[in-house]
């Protein structure tokens, strides 16, 4: 995470050049906290418990009970459980810029508790579910079918949290006029959050294009979820490298 | 794809307009406005993939919509659309008084459409036609929720717009422009939505 900058060569004849004194050094930080975070992230939980692409919600009795006892299941909740709280730490890198906007902090608020929230809902909420399923054998099959349906529908239909925060960073680059994010960025952000907004289907049914592996409310939504996040990852890069030395004064 | 939005973004302004025609607007509501038609589009290919699949199923329940709702907010939709579009061009032709006027009736109009879909919707609830009735059902209130979303936010920036023509002496032409460029937008996308949901056979 640190260690791009970490072999910064340290230098006492000019203390001034030195990485710990680099005013943007915070920002980096939690800048490169994000990749770490996300990268963790698709490991656990694509190749490791396969918890992504999403099971199927009508998937048999035995095949959600073995794959709630299974070992690697259990191995993808304890990483979970202690890199989760590097969330706050990734989400510091949007808010620092969304803080140098000339709008009003009442859109750095909602971010922040709309980030909050759907912590909660969707990253401990289906954690939960699943370290239950992994580290208490004891419970009956009916107990383990509703943690696994808790589980997915914490986790995918819970997105209205994520939305708020979303649509409150979209309306900021939007209506921003210090021109800190391009404002195509605050166009395509819409996009982002209205099709969170589209797994909303995923509580009604259980196959077919709306199920929450389904083609309408997963895949085009992923598809559109994942470029954004590169795109809003590498402008939030170029922010941060054209942030003027004299803002820190 | 971001070189390239930046780029025209940064040409708008300058002497480029006069020699390539204007862009009407700014041209980060160009991007929104493609990507979206893009994002619709693909939706489109999806619907009729699955109804390809249940040709049967999407028809009968295609049947118990209600086409006349549907039509009269078509024309709702094109009325409105028509008098953003002269509204437009009374902008900028300095006639602000004359845009205001348009503007207001192309407001008025693209408010009915929201109450008549409420009129449309509530007797299909209650009728039990509700998203979990079937796949064809499931589309139609997800897809004509959408853009009934996109109608709202047209509404809010008509507001804009409106209290930019009446409250300053020299309104802002980009914004109106920008304002009608969105409207259209919701427009075209009614009549795509209108005719894949209810006229298709």
């Amino acid at each position: 995470m640190s260690g791009g900058v970490a072999t910064v060569p340290r230098s006492g004849s000019e203390p001034a050049k030195s990485w710990r004194t680099n005013r943007k050094l915070d920002q980096w930080i939690a800048f490169w906290s994000v990749p770490f975070f996300f990268n963790l992230f698709g490991l656990v939980f694509v190749p490791l418990s396969w918890m992504m692409p999403p099971r199927s919600p009508s998937s048999p009795t035995p095949r959600i009970v073995d794959f709630m006892h299974s070992h690697n299941l259990l191995i993808a909740c304890v990483i979970l459980t202690l890199a989760y709280g590097l969330a706050p730490v990734s989400n510091a890198c949007y808010l620092m810029q969304v803080k140098r906007m000339s709008v009003s902090p009442a859109f750095r608020y909602s971010m922040m508790v709309g980030a909050m929230t759907g912590a909660i809902v969707g990253m401990l909420f289906p954690m939960f579910c699943f370290g239950l399923g992994a580290f208490r054998p004891g419970y009956s099959t009916a107990v383990l079918t509703m943690l696994y349906d808790f589980g997915y529908l914490a986790f995918i239909g819970s997105l209205g949290c994520f939305c708020v925060m979303w649509m409150a960073f979209g309306l900021a680059i939007i209506l921003d006029e210090n021109n800190i994010l391009p404002k195509w960025l605050g166009y395509y952000t819409i996009w982002q959050y209205v099709t969170e907004l589209m797994a909303a289907p995923v509580w009604i049914v259980k196959s077919g294009p709306f199920a929450w592996n389904g083609l309408m409310t997963f895949w085009f939504a992923m598809i559109l979820y994942v470029s954004w996040q590169f795109i809003v990852y590498f402008c939030i890069f170029k922010a941060i490298k054209n942030q003027p030395e004299s803002e820190f004064a | 794809m971001t070189d390239v939005a930046e780029g025209s973004a940064a040409g708008v302004d300058e002497s480029v307009v006069d020699a390539r025609g204007h862009v009407p607007g700014e041209s980060s509501m160009w991007f929104f406005v493609i990507g979206d038609l893009l994002i619709f589009a693909v939706y489109f290919v999806g619907y009729m993939y699955f109804r390809s699949q249940h040709q049967d199923l999407f028809l009968q329940s295609q049947a118990r919509l209600n086409v006349d709702i549907g039509a009269v907010n078509t024309v709702m939709l094109l009325t409105s659309s028509l008098f953003v579009a002269s509204g437009t061009a009374a902008a900028r032709a300095g006639n602000s008084a004359n845009a205001l006027r348009a503007w207001a009736i192309a407001f008025a109009f693209g408010a009915a459409f929201p109450l008549l879909k409420l009129f449309e919707w509530i007797p299909e609830i209650s009728a039990g036609l509700t998203p979990g009735k079937n796949l064809f059902f499931m589309y139609y209130f997800v897809m004509t929720g959408m853009h009934l979303c996109h109608v709202a936010l047209g509404l809010v920036i008509m507001c804009f717009v409106i209290r930019n023509l009446k409250t300053s002496a020299q309104p802002k032409i980009s914004l109106v422009e920008t304002g009608a460029t969105y409207w259209h937008m919701v427009d075209v996308l009614w009549l795509v939505l209108f005719a894949l949901l209810y006229l298709m056979r």
